[in-house]
């Protein structure tokens, strides 16, 4: 056993290095291709990026491998590794905590640097892409650096250790711990990709519109995983934190939902360059946003300046990453403001009352939203850095400002897809607009008739159906002419997109308004009724083993099928772990969490239960945004992607425009 | 669309009578919904109502409601007992938090001094955005120059009138 | 090349002089140079203050029982010094400060006025804290505080702190962090000769 262990660690570290030279080389070969005009040189780059990612998934096996082993002789094995972990969670700390975490970012960005390479490798001469390139490998070699440096995973710990404490027992609690940081991270890592292009369009000076149609599809690609990330956290949340709530405007959810806000706004103003040829150096800046910010969040959360739930240990890691950030952003912002207005079109947009004003319109919103977001998240920072004092800056605030901007989207999502480009009547809007409208009214009415109160619910709802009838209408009309074809397409894979969000949006507005919670202390064989339901302490299930121990109860709804919110004591960590158990069904779940102290020998325990409408509505509103994607990503019926959108601008015109 | 004449059932019904009724319809339900009660709140609602508002102290960002901290369990058990001797209103037992443990504890910044950049910076963010929006249309506007004719303008009614609905999908 | 106009490439003229995009970039280099500095001076280090509002006013009313199951009555107290040490036993900084407090509450046996040393104990088991002392001494009484309710009358959000309470019943001294035993001999003699002055 000792001979095969330990030999994870001096392994790893070797592929880490071979990346980081392959990373390196890579780059060289890239830049040296370039100016020499050798192209040799710059076929030379695949075999490099195709080294990387061999490098990084080697060396993540080799986490795998000493974590699977329980390799203690590794420091980061012995902060999650334990020998009581159940293999699936012991397979899932390997990325439970900040070097893990760094080394699986390093996977994805290490295998998308060589997908592109390969992907592109016929076209690696152009310098757009060289340049493209490039960046990717300097981004992957900063994060090999990382790993080698200041969040090591293979760093070796101190001697005779046998046993660990292994991960958070927050994170061995639910199968989503599989899922959603993988997803979520492809996303994050993903908007590396269409900011590379973005910095090559800018350093090359000139966006083909291949250029466009590339970036727009790798920018869908990571904003879906993006999206599905933030909505699989949501469900976790939701499953094993026992508040009821699936988001807590936590540092490390607003670090995922910034990148996300910018690309949401991205892809929607992208469609303007397409169609109008507008809007590029605003496209390019937000590709940059998005990326800056993935790294702004991520110093955020693993610096330790800012803490949460989902805290990762400190480390040194912060500098290297803020320099990074500033690398970032001063390259970018030094590439726009010197290339910039030779990419810009001289192009104008006729009236506010058209699709492309409506994008603008939505680009405004989206921005505003980030901005509240990040200044809300560092403003203690501010508050610390100015005034020596501290201040919370939390849910009542981010709810306060989200919730006027979140209407203001659905409204802008009821017109935005009936209005045509350049200038919309208001005749056509009323032709249009008329069936979707009674949809919102219908959906009103219904809320109304169910009990619904508040203005800001029922705004959601109307607006909800509202914008509903815009899509289901757009949807309709387009299978009408093309079957089933009508459902494939960015135009149509959008709407829906906008219904799925839609439905999260009017669940989040039924849960957050109409949540009825109350807390009943249970005595076994006496129902007790709350919201119209009854619940009956059934028993007590008691369960241990060497990781924990549990303690369940038996309640029965209704008389029905029995449900088990139990609390885990981990034996190691000495902390306590509520799991909630909930029922669902399509109009309201019933939650039910145990609340501490229990006494089995007592046959009286303490719960609380929460009575939330709609939860299920998110969830498929989740389902349905990822279809959406997925659909939107399949081109439709459109013109060859060869063609140009816009006429180039003749040098006439240019001459008018001061 | 343009021509009176022979207005079709469809076209009629989706006349302005019609839409202002629609917008009678939506105010009144607006009304009636808004206006209601939503009921009284069960204790532990308002124990929920109280702790969101409350930031768990050794935990930043998180509301006592959220968090499992012993700190922020410590601060909800206080809540429950305030709420259920029922002396105190909500905004007292806040403020008693708020005593105990400082401004730290409260989720949402003040709207007074420096704290107010945090309300202050977005609105004017939002304003400056759609003021500089509004001035980019005026300048389009302007550089369009040309004023359309009453032709031009039947025409791209007629266009549009003509134009596949799904606009990103443009035919072969 | 060929791959060059698989690309089609679309050169866009200069639009006129502008210089809109360099004036706007520098703009907003401007504002995220300043964001930057904000960031680098935040140090991740805990960012506690001692202040509290109960410093110079009477000390909230404290009723419970100790671990030997004996009443405990702050108010009853009056006349004594009094320092309480709020406390868990899987806390790193408790256990680190613990043989200094043993320390200090053995030499106070032989002071003029002697303080008395309470432990308060915070979100830990009546087992695991006698174990505790069990195992590293400390014949103080400890105070109970199973709902939390004496850590939130004192605002004590993170363990270890220490309180010193003077006879008259007011909150003179708050401690976060661990502390020394000369720490705490220093401040307990100062704030006694203030307190004589008076």
């Amino acid at each position: 056993m000792l001979g095969a262990a330990g030999i994870g660690g001096p392994i790893g570290r070797a592929f880490l290095l071979v990346g980081l030279v392959g990373a390196l080389f890579g780059f060289v070969s890239c830049v040296m291709g370039m100016r020499q005009k050798d192209e040799k040189l710059l076929r030379l780059s695949l075999r490099f990026a195709t080294l990387s990612a061999v490098s990084a998934v080697g060396a993540f096996m080799a986490m795998e491998y000493a974590m699977i082993t329980r390799d203690f002789s590794l420091d980061y094995i012995q902060k999650v590794g334990s020998r009581s972990t159940p293999a699936l969670y012991n397979f899932t700390a390997v990325w439970s905590a900040l070097e893990g975490s760094i080394l699986m970012w390093l996977l994805a960005l290490a295998l998308m640097t060589a997908w592109i390479a390969w992907r592109y490798r016929a076209k690696v001469t152009d310098p757009l892409v060289a340049t493209a390139l490039a960046t990717m490998f300097v981004t992957a070699f900063f994060f090999f650096l990382l790993t080698i440096g200041p969040a090591d995973p293979f760093a070796p710990g101190e001697s005779g250790v046998t046993d660990g404490p292994g991960p958070n027992p927050l994170l061995q609690n639910h199968i989503l711990v599989l899922f959603h940081p993988p997803i979520l991270y492809i996303g994050y890592v993903g908007f590396t990709i269409p900011f590379a292009f973005a910095i090559g369009a800018l350093v090359t000076g000139r966006l083909g519109e291949g250029w466009l149609l590339e970036t727009r599809r790798w920018a869908l690609f990571s904003w879906g995983f993006l999206t599905f990330g933030i909505v699989l956290g949501g469900w976790w949340s939701y499953e094993v934190l026992g508040w009821s709530g699936v988001w807590a405007w936590d540092p490390v959810e607003n670090a995922s939902l910034l990148p996300w806000i910018t690309g949401t706004a991205y892809i929607h103003s992208v469609l303007v360059q397409e169609r109008r040829g507008m809007l590029r150096v605003w496209n390019l800046s937000l590709l940059a946003a998005t990326f800056s910010l993935t790294i702004l969040g991520t110093f955020l959360t693993r610096s330790g300046i800012l803490n949460s739930v989902h805290a990762f240990s400190e480390s040194d890691i912060g500098p290297y990453l803020l320099t990074f950030f500033a690398i970032v952003v001063v390259v970018s912002l030094v590439l726009i403001g010197w290339r910039g207005d030779r990419l810009r079109s001289p192009g104008i947009i006729d009236s506010p009352m058209s699709r492309e004003g409506a994008f603008l319109a939505n680009n405004v919103l989206f921005s505003v939203f980030a901005f509240v977001v990040l200044l809300g998240t560092v403003f203690p920072l501010i508050v610390e850095a100015l005034q020596n004092r501290q201040i919370v800056v939390g849910e009542p605030f981010f709810d306060s400002l989200a919730t006027p901007i979140g209407i203001v989207m659905l409204f802008l999502m009821c017109i935005a897809p009936v209005l045509p480009w350049r200038k919309a009547s208001t005749e056509l809007l009323s032709q249009r607009l008329f069936w979707p409208a009674w949809c919102g009214v219908a959906a009103l009415a219904v809320a109304v008739l169910l009990g619904a109160t508040g203005l800001e619910p029922l705004l959601t709802f109307a607006l909800g159906g509202f914008a509903t009838g815009a899509a289901l209408r757009q949807l309709v009309l387009a299978t009408r002419r093309q079957k089933w074809r009508g459902l494939v397409g960015r135009a149509n894979g959008g709407m829906i997109v906008h219904i799925g969000v839609i439905m999260i949006s009017v669940a989040l507005a039924a849960s957050n308004s109409y949540t009825r919670s109350q807390e009943l202390t249970l005595a076994k064989g006496v129902p007790a009724s709350f919201g119209g339901h009854t619940f009956e302490l059934k028993g007590f299930v008691e369960e241990s083993d060497a990781r924990r121990t549990s303690i369940k109860v038996d309640v029965s709804i209704d008389g029905g099928k029995s449900y088990r919110p139990a609390i885990h004591k981990f034996t190691s960590m000495g902390q306590n772990v509520g799991t909630p158990s909930v029922k669902s069904s399509w109009s309201k779940d019933i939650y039910l969490t145990l609340e501490p102290p229990v006494k089995p020998t007592s046959n009286e325990a303490k719960i609380k239960v929460f009575i939330k409408p709609m939860m299920t509505w998110m969830w498929a509103g989740g389902i349905l945004m990822a279809i959406g994607t997925v659909l939107s990503a399949f081109p439709g019926r459109r013109r060859r992607p060869t063609d140009p959108v816009s006429a180039p601008v003749p040098t006439a015109l240019t001459g008018t425009s001061p | 669309m343009a021509s009176a004449e022979a207005m079709p059932l469809s076209a009629r019904l989706k006349s302005w009578p019609m839409w202002m009724f629609m917008a009678i319809v939506t105010a009144c339900l607006l009304a009636v919904g808004a206006g209601r009660e939503a009921g009284p709140l069960t204790q532990q609602e308002r124990i929920d109502v109280i702790t969101k508002r409350l930031a768990c102290p050794t935990c930043d960002g998180e509301s006592v409601f959220v968090s499992q901290a012993s700190a922020a369990v410590n601060i909800k058990n206080e809540v429950a007992r305030q709420v259920a001797s029922g002396q105190r209103n909500d905004e007292q037992i806040v403020a008693h938090i708020e005593e105990r443990f400082g401004g730290r504890v409260l989720l949402v910044p003040r709207a007074t001094g420096f704290d107010s950049l945090v309300w202050v910076l977005p609105v004017s963010v939002l304003v400056c955005s759609v003021a500089g929006l509004a001035a980019a249309f005026r300048r389009w506007r302007r550089e369009q120059g040309l004023v359309p004719s009453d032709d031009d303008r039947a025409m791209v009614a007629r266009l549009l009138a003509e134009e596949p609905e799904d606009h990103d999908e443009v035919p072969r | 090349m060929n791959d060059q106009e698989n690309l089609a490439v679309v050169n866009v003229a200069p639009v006129a002089r502008s210089r809109r995009s360099s004036l706007i970039a520098a703009a907003v280099g401007v504002v995220v140079a300043l964001f930057f500095v904000v960031l680098v001076v935040s140090s991740p280090e805990d960012r506690e203050s001692a202040a509290s509002p109960l410093l110079g006013n009477p000390a909230p009313a404290v009723k419970s029982t100790t671990l030997d199951d004996a009443q405990f009555e702050l108010s009853r107290r009056r006349g004594s010094w009094v320092m309480f040490n709020f406390f868990n036993s899987t806390c790193v900084p408790c256990r680190q400060e613990h043989p200094e407090l043993v320390a200090f509450h053995e030499a106070q046996a032989s002071v003029a006025t002697p303080t008395e040393l309470y432990s308060i104990i915070n979100d830990d088991s009546d087992n695991a804290v006698r174990a505790f002392f069990e195992a590293n001494n400390g014949d103080w009484p400890k105070v109970r505080d199973d709902d939390g309710s004496i850590a939130v009358a004192f605002g004590v959000a993170k363990v270890p702190e220490t309180w010193i309470i003077d006879p008259n019943g007011f909150v003179r001294m708050r401690f976060i962090g661990a502390v020394t035993r000369d720490l705490l001999t220093e401040k307990v003699t100062e704030l006694q000769t203030a307190f004589e002055g008076m």
